[in-house]
């Protein structure tokens, strides 16, 4: 039997009367890319601290490859970390920068020269050396926080929200290439991001952190298309919540609204007060099937982005939900509707999510 | 572009010129006379390098200028090492006292330095030491040590604590941490405060006069003990070389920041 890249055994983390990570058990696998995501403030760079060794934990074990590490300081543990300000060496060049941990490890000149030419090359720094950090742009200096990390073959690398600082367009871009290296080098990504779109295309598996605990750990598509609580539902994009209390028919009674069969759900009693959440994209206003809930409703706003367009519906005095269409056939002006317009709102009961 | 932008007041230029006269008239007064074939203060009477050549015969006032550079130096070093141990101590103590001593730092600096004097000559004399060069230095690096702290403490806590956690997690121990990172990050600062140190204490007539011996005196107070006898112009052929001097202090403290390729001049109270 392997032993997990990363086991958290019950850590928990307080400064002061408050906590800031609360009982987290996780095990993280050899090879995985393995994301935090949370709102600021959930404990997700918390709990990456705890990992490095930036910080004590308050109570809890941490294992790295089966060994304990807790209470090691951070020179101590084979993992190494992409910080979120990169915190790259100023006074260094851009070899002294990617060399230094390599140094640290007493390995021999030449080793260490053919080595961080071998990472720059792989995060696309080739040529740039012998340049100071100063000089490079912020996605060049990310990269070099990147190899930097990545020279001293750590069995898990920690990145704390690295694409938070550069553009869109970059950040796309480096997305795929962080995807791209980490396949390529086999190391365990524990990746902390606040960008849920992030955290979706890049992770194997993903956990949804809040207010210091866990709420959800699974793949990318189990948080986003079953999230196991409102919290969860509400975080992993527009998920159209609607309170209400639910039969044992398999019915929920929308407060305000119409009563929308969900099919009969385990574990809810009758009466329970739930919420009711079926995401945007799985919304029809065209072309019902069988099956379908279906429901009126009036157009409040629509928002046109590109490829899709939101609307924003009414379907009953405080309750509204939105719905995605895809604009594909937009140049021909078909299957437009102008606020105010009157829509039928349907989606099957199977995608609609019950959360107590 | 209209012209009533592009006119400068004149009453503002007027004053600053008056500024820049009364600043500096004396000194060029100084310069002007030290180089006076008569040993005349108040009339020019031709070109000479007289009292400069008075001055570099004059053992006693050699032996000053070499004591003040020997205490200057000295001081600089001793003071720039314990106030940079206190600066990082200061913030990187998370305690209370950490902010206490912050502010016990300052008083030093807002003290009449005449106080200091008189109070450290009766230290030293409660404890039977001899003015000497040895107090004075002890009495330079203690009131030095503020300035330093002061300087050094703003740029520890403007630096990124995440420099020294990158170092630690590269795998440097906390020491090589703070002698690899932390403080190449400050020497820019530490190299400022050590030139203004070393200007300072060079400079220092106040507590050198409580402070120091009969034998060697530091040069500002053999220059007033000179000066009571009635002045030569040596005094001002000596002025003249500690003026140039102080240039190139200056100058060297413009180009630190060059060294570390950056831009524009250096502020020498952030070390920016």
């Amino acid at each position: 039997m392997t032993n997990p890249a990363v086991r958290l055994d019950e850590v928990s983390k307080a400064f002061g009367d408050t906590y800031a990570v609360r009982d987290v058990s996780l095990d993280i696998a050899a090879g995985e890319f393995f994301s935090l995501l949370g709102p600021s403030g959930c404990g997700k760079t918390t709990t990456l601290r705890l990992i490095g060794g930036f910080a004590d934990t308050t109570a809890g074990t941490i294992l790295l490859d089966g060994v304990d590490v807790t209470g090691l300081p951070p020179n101590k543990r084979s993992v190494n970390t992409v910080f979120q300000s990169y915190a790259v060496f100023d006074h260094l060049s851009v070899a002294d920068n990617v060399g230094f941990g390599l140094r640290r490890q007493g390995v021999g000149r030449s080793e260490i020269r053919s080595r961080v030419g071998a990472m720059l090359d792989l995060v696309q720094l080739t040529g740039l050396a012998d340049r100071r950090p100063r000089t490079l742009s912020g996605g060049q200096r990310q990269r070099v926080a990147l190899a930097r990390a990545l020279v001293c073959r750590p069995k898990v690398l920690l990145l704390d929200e690295p694409l938070a600082a550069l553009d869109l367009k970059l950040r796309r871009q480096m997305q795929v290439e962080l995807k791209q290296i980490q396949r390529e080098v086999g190391v365990t990504f524990v990746f902390v991001t606040h960008d849920q779109d992030e955290a979706l295309t890049m992770s194997d598996r993903v956990a949804v952190m809040n207010e210091g605990v866990v709420e959800q750990c699974g793949t990318p598509e189990d948080v986003y298309e079953r999230p196991a609580t409102t919290f969860v539902a509400a975080f992993m994009g527009t998920s159209n919540l609607m309170a209400g209390v639910y039969s044992a028919d398999g019915t929920v009674a929308i407060a305000g609204g119409p009563t929308v069969a969900v099919g009969k759900r385990d574990g809810i009693s009758d009466g329970a007060k739930v919420n009711v959440s079926v995401r945007p994209e799985k919304i029809w206003l065209s072309q019902h099937e069988q099956g379908m809930v279906v429901t009126g409703g009036t157009v409040r706003e629509t928002v046109y982005s590109g490829p899709t367009t939101t609307y924003l519906i009414d379907i009953a005095p405080g309750v509204s939900v939105a719905a995605l269409e895809q604009n594909t056939d937009r140049s021909r002006n078909e299957e437009r509707w102008e606020s105010g317009a009157e829509v039928r709102v349907g989606w099957r009961p199977e995608h609609c999510l019950v959360l107590t | 572009m209209s012209a009533r932008v592009e006119r400068k007041p004149r009453v503002a230029i007027a004053f600053t010129v008056l500024f820049f006269v009364i600043l500096y008239l004396p000194i060029v007064v100084v310069v002007l006379f030290s180089f006076n074939a008569q040993k005349s203060l108040t009339v020019f009477k031709g070109f000479s390098l007289r009292w400069y050549d008075e001055f570099i015969h004059d053992s006693d006032m050699l032996a000053s200028v070499g004591m003040s550079l020997r205490v200057s130096a000295v001081a600089m070093i001793g003071s720039v090492v314990i106030g940079a141990a206190l600066a990082l101590g200061m913030v990187r103590a998370r305690s209370k006292l950490g902010s206490f001593a912050g502010l016990v730092m300052l008083i030093p600096l807002v003290t009449p330095e005449i106080v200091t004097g008189v109070a450290s000559q009766l230290l030293f004399k409660g404890f039977y030491l001899h003015m000497s060069q040895v107090t004075v230095v002890i009495a330079e690096v203690t009131f030095s040590i503020s300035y330093v702290t002061v300087i050094l403490r703003s740029r520890v806590a403007a630096m990124n604590p995440e420099l020294e956690e990158a170092a630690m997690d590269l795998g440097a121990t906390r020491w090589q941490a703070v002698r690899l990172v932390t403080l190449p990050a400050l020497l820019p600062a530490i190299l400022a405060s050590s030139v203004l140190i070393f200007a300072m204490v060079f400079d220092d007539f106040v507590l050198a006069y409580f402070t120091s011996g009969v034998s060697p005196q530091p040069l500002s107070v053999r220059i007033y003990s000179q000066i009571r006898n009635g002045v030569r112009p040596t005094i001002n052929a000596v002025g003249t070389l500690m003026l140039l001097a102080s240039f190139a202090l200056i100058a060297l403290a413009l180009s630190i920041p060059r060294f570390f390729g950056r831009k524009g001049g250096l502020d020498i109270l952030s070390g920016e």
